[in-house]
C-alpha cells in the first residue's frame, strides 16, 4: 500500500456485526453518561444530583396520582410516534404529524361543540374518533399527493403544513367557537363528549395499546408493511418489484395521518375537555424522537414514550419541590437524548485514528467480526 | 476489548463517586409553627415577562413580607410558564398532592382545569384570579379576585387628558386634534372596561378628546404591540396607553414624539421623555389577605373585589418632569372622590352609545351563550362595574372611541 498521501486524523468506517451484548452494554452506558453529564447540569444548580434523580423517579411513579399523570403524558407521544413509523420506514420524512394531530382535534371538537345533544353518548364519541381520524389523514393525504405527483419534497410541506393548521385553530377559537367574547378560549365539551375514565386516567391509554398491537402486526406481517420497507430500502427496487409507489406512499401517510389525528381526538376529547391552538404541544415533533430511539419498533415506542413522560412529569416535581427551573430538566432530557442518539453513531461506525498502525487496525476488525470468544481472549 | 471494558469501568466509577456525594436529605423544617401556610402559586409566564406574571411575583414578595410582621410563615411554591390546558390541570394536582393548603391560579384561562381538581381536594381552597365561574358554583373551597383596575386607568386618564390640554392650550395641538392612541390585547370585557375607564378619564379634563383603540391580538406580543403603537402614531395620536404587557409601545411612542400611559410597570425608566404614569394590581393586598384567613383557618370571600379605596390598584409614580403643572393634585382629588363615592367612573351623563344615553345594561349571562341577560347594572346615575362580580363586564361601545380590529 502506497502512504505517501497523509492520512486524516480520524476515519470512519461502516462496521457490522458487533455483539449485541456489546451494542446494550454501549447503550446502557450512554444512558449513565447522560446521566452523570446532567448530574452535573443539575449540581451547577445547587441541588445534589442523586437528590434530584430520586426526585424525578418519586415524582413520576411515587404515587398513583403521578403514575397516572405522567401515563397521560405517555399517551400522545406513544400514538404519534405509532404514527410517524411507517412513514419514515419509508423513507418519507413526515414532520407534519403536530398538524395531522391538530386537524383531528378540529374534527373532533366540531362534533364535541355542535352535535353533543344530538347524538347519543357513546356514537358521539365514536363519531369523534372516526372523523378526527379522517380529518387527520386527509391532512397527511395532502403532501403525500404532491409527492407522489409531482416530486415535492414532504419534509417541507409537512412543516408547512403544521403552521396553516394551527392557525385556523387560532380562527376558531378567537372567532367563530369562542366561548365568552374576547376571551380567546373555546367552552369546554359537554361530559358526554370526553372520554371515560379507566382506571382515573382517560381511556386513551388503551387506545394506543391496542394500537401498539395493530402495528407490530401491520409493519411485520403484512404485504403493506412489506412494501413500505421495500419503498423504505430503494425506491427502484420496489418499481421493478411492480409496486405502485405513489399509492403505497398516499396509502401510508392516509393512515400515519389517521392516527395523529386520533390522538388529536383523544388530547381533546380525554386530555384537555376543549380544543386550543397548543392542542399538539410539540408532541408531533417529540414523537419523532420516540419513534427514532426505538428504532421503529411499536414495543420500544412505549418503553421509550414511557421514559419521555417519567422525565417530563419529574421535571415538574423537580421545580415543585427542589425549586429547580424546568428549563434545567430540558437541558437534562436534551442530554439524555443526545448521548442515546449519539450512541447509536458508534455503534454503526468505527473510528481510526492516525496514529494507529494499519496492521492493528486490521486486526481489531477481524476481532470484531468474529464472534468467537477464544479469538478475542487473544486479542486481549 | 480492554479498552471497551476500561470504558465501562470508568462510567461505573464516576457513577459511584457521584453517589457518594449524595444522602444527606435535611429534613424540612415545616409543621413546627402552626402558622405557616404552603401555598401554591401558577403562573402563565415569569417574573421576566416584566408585566403581568412580574406583577403577581411582586404581590407575592410583598405579601410574604406583610405576613412575616404577622407572625405568619409562607412556604410558597410556584410554578412559571403554565400553559392554559391540561398542563395546568397537573400542576394544580402536583400542587395539592405536594401538600399545599391554597393554590392561586393568575391567568383566565387557567379557572376551567382548577375546578377539574378543586373537587377531589375539599380540605384546599383554590383561587382564579381574573375569571368568574369560581365564586358560584357548587364548590365551597374556590374562589374568584379581581381588582378595580378600571379605577386606576380612569386616574391614569386624568394625568393624560390633563397633558393633551396643557397642549391644546399652550396652543401645540388643535382641539380636534387630541387623539390618543391605545394598544389593547383583545375586544374583551377586562380591556373594553379599561380603555373605557381611561377614555372617560381623559374627558372629564380635556372634552375635546377622541380615541382610536388597536386590537394586538394577544396579551404579549413584543412586536405587533411596538407596531400597533406605531401605526397609531402615524395615524395622528399623540398619546399612547396599552393593556398589553411589553413595554414597546412606550418606547415606540418615545421614538414618535409622542407621550404615554403604562401598564402592570412602571414604564418610566424605559421611555423617560414619553411616560407619563402606569397603573397596576398590587395583588399583596389579596394574598395577604387570603393567606391570613387559611393560617388562621377562617373562611374567605368566594368573590373579592377592590380597588383604590384599600390599595388594591395602585399608580406608580408621576413623572414630574414631563407632566402637566397640578397634575398629582388633581389625582389625589379624583382618587378622593372615587374613594368616598363622589365620583362613579361609567357615570351615564358622562357618555353615550349610539348618540343615545345608556339606561339599561345586564352583567351576567346565565344560560350560556355569553352573552349577558341578567343582574340589571345600570341605575342610580351610573354603570355599577365589578359589584355583581369581581370579574369585569363593561362591554359598551361609547361614542368617542373608534374600534380598529
Amino acid at each position: 500500500m502506497n502512504h505517501k498521501k497523509r492520512e486524516p486524523w480520524i476515519r470512519l468506517s461502516k462496521r457490522d456485526g458487533m455483539t449485541s451484548w456489546k451494542v446494550w452494554s454501549i447503550r446502557i452506558g450512554s444512558i449513565f453518561l447522560a446521566l452523570v453529564l446532567g448530574g452535573l447540569v443539575i449540581a451547577m444548580t445547587g441541588v445534589n444530583p442523586f437528590k434530584a434523580y430520586g426526585t424525578i423517579i418519586s415524582g413520576s411513579l411515587g404515587k398513583a396520582s403521578a403514575i397516572r399523570q405522567t401515563v397521560k403524558i405517555a399517551i400522545p407521544l406513544l400514538g404519534c410516534a405509532l404514527a410517524i413509523a411507517p412513514c419514515f420506514k419509508m423513507h418519507f420524512w413526515n414532520i407534519g404529524a403536530e398538524g395531522q394531530i391538530t386537524a383531528g382535534a378540529i374534527a373532533a371538537s366540531y362534533f364535541a361543540l355542535f352535535w353533543a345533544d344530538r347524538l347519543p353518548g357513546p356514537s358521539l364519541i365514536l363519531v369523534m374518533g372516526l372523523v378526527g381520524a379522517v380529518a387527520g389523514g386527509l391532512w397527511g393525504l395532502i403532501p403525500a399527493f404532491f409527492k407522489a405527483r409531482w416530486n415535492t419534497n414532504e419534509t417541507l410541506f409537512t412543516l408547512m403544513m403544521n403552521y396553516i393548521v394551527i392557525g385556523i385553530v387560532r380562527w376558531l377559537q378567537g372567532g367563530p367557537w369562542e366561548g365568552r367574547a374576547g376571551s380567546q378560549i373555546i367552552p369546554q365539551f359537554a361530559p358526554n363528549a370526553c372520554l371515560p375514565r379507566v382506571f382515573g386516567i382517560h381511556c386513551g391509554w388503551i387506545i394506543v395499546l391496542v394500537l401498539v398491537l395493530l402495528m407490530h402486526i401491520y409493519m411485520t406481517y403484512t404485504k403493506h408493511g412489506y412494501e413500505i420497507a421495500v419503498i423504505g430500502d430503494s425506491i427502484n427496487t420496489a418499481r421493478y418489484a411492480g409496486m405502485n409507489v405513489g399509492h403505497v406512499m398516499m396509502r401510508t401517510m392516509f393512515l400515519s395521518g389517521a392516527i395523529s389525528g386520533l390522538v388529536g381526538f383523544i388530547l381533546v376529547s380525554g386530555a384537555n375537555g376543549t380544543l386550543n391552538d397548543g392542542v399538539a404541544g410539540g408532541v408531533g415533533f417529540t414523537a419523532i424522537t420516540v419513534a427514532w430511539l426505538s428504532q421503529l419498533n411499536a414495543f420500544g415506542m412505549v418503553l421509550i414514550s414511557g421514559m419521555l413522560a417519567i422525565l417530563e412529569k419529574g421535571a415538574e416535581t423537580l421545580q415543585t419541590r427542589l425549586a429547580v427551573p424546568t428549563s434545567i430538566s430540558d437541558i437534562i432530557t436534551g442530554i439524555l437524548l443526545f448521548c442515546m442518539l449519539g450512541c447509536e453513531f458508534f455503534i454503526n461506525f468505527r473510528m481510526t485514528f492516525r496514529a494507529r498502525k494499519a496492521k492493528k487496525a486490521a486486526a481489531e476488525t477481524a476481532a470484531d467480526s468474529d464472534e468467537s470468544p477464544a479469538k478475542e481472549a487473544v486479542e486481549s | 476489548m480492554k479498552k471497551f471494558l476500561a470504558l465501562i469501568l470508568s462510567l461505573v466509577m464516576a457513577l459511584s463517586l457521584v453517589a457518594c456525594g449524595g444522602g444527606d436529605d435535611p429534613k424540612d423544617p415545616e409543621n413546627n409553627d402552626s402558622k405557616t401556610v404552603k401555598v401554591g402559586l401558577i403562573c402563565i409566564g415569569d417574573e421576566n415577562d416584566q408585566g403581568y406574571t412580574y406583577n403577581f411575583i411582586r404581590g407575592k414578595e410583598a405579601a410574604t413580607k406583610a405576613l412575616e410582621e404577622k407572625g405568619i410563615k409562607v412556604d410558597w411554591v410556584v410554578k412559571y410558564n403554565v400553559k392554559e390546558d391540561v398542563k395546568c390541570e397537573d400542576a394544580n394536582r402536583e400542587l395539592a398532592e405536594d401538600g399545599c393548603q391554597l393554590i392561586i391560579n393568575n391567568s383566565f384561562g387557567f379557572e376551567e382545569y382548577m375546578l377539574k381538581v378543586a373537587g377531589d381536594y375539599p380540605e384546599i381552597q383554590f383561587v382564579g384570579c381574573t375569571n368568574q365561574n369560581s365564586y358560584g358554583d357548587t364548590l365551597k373551597n374556590t374562589h374568584n379576585a379581581f381588582a378595580s383596575i378600571y379605577e386606576g386607568r380612569y386616574l391614569a386618564g386624568v394625568v393624560a387628558g390633563m397633558k393633551l390640554q396643557e397642549m391644546i392650550d399652550a396652543g401645540d395641538l388643535a382641539a380636534d386634534k387630541a387623539v390618543i392612541g391605545y394598544v389593547g390585547a383583545y375586544p374583551y370585557a377586562e380591556v373594553k372596561s379599561g380603555y373605557t375607564a381611561y377614555f372617560l378619564g381623559a374627558k372629564s379634563v380635556c372634552p375635546s378628546v377622541t380615541m382610536k383603540v388597536k386590537f394586538v391580538n394577544s396579551w404579549s406580543d413584543a412586536t405587533a404591540e411596538g407596531n400597533a403603537a406605531s401605526a397609531l402614531c402615524d395615524e395622528g395620536c399623540v398619546l399612547i396607553s396599552q393593556h398589553s404587557d411589553n413595554t414597546t409601545p412606550a418606547t415606540t411612542a418615545q421614538s414618535k414624539g409622542a407621550f404615554h400611559t403604562g401598564y402592570n410597570n412602571d414604564m418610566i425608566d424605559v421611555a423617560p421623555e414619553s411616560s407619563l404614569i402606569g397603573t397596576r394590581i398590587d395583588w399583596s393586598v389579596y394574598f395577604t389577605y387570603i393567606i391570613e384567613a387559611v393560617a388562621n383557618g377562617q373562611e374567605f370571600d368566594q368573590d373579592w373585589c377592590h380597588g383604590i379605596d384599600n390599595g388594591a390598584v395602585v399608580l406608580t409614580k408621576l413623572n414630574e418632569k414631563i407632566a402637566a403643572p397640578g397634575t398629582a393634585e388633581k389625582l389625589a382629588e379624583v382618587e378622593k372622590a372615587i374613594t368616598d363615592g363622589t365620583l362613579h367612573i361609567f357615570d351615564t351623563s358622562k357618555f353615550t352609545v349610539n348618540g343615545a344615553p345608556v339606561t339599561t345594561a345586564f352583567a351576567l349571562d346565565t344560560n350560556g351563550d355569553f352573552v349577558p341577560d341578567s343582574e340589571e347594572v345600570v341605575y342610580d346615575g351610573y354603570f355599577h362595574e365589578s359589584t355583581v362580580q369581581s370579574a369585569p363586564y363593561f362591554t359598551l361601545d361609547i361614542d368617542g372611541i373608534t374600534l380598529d380590529q
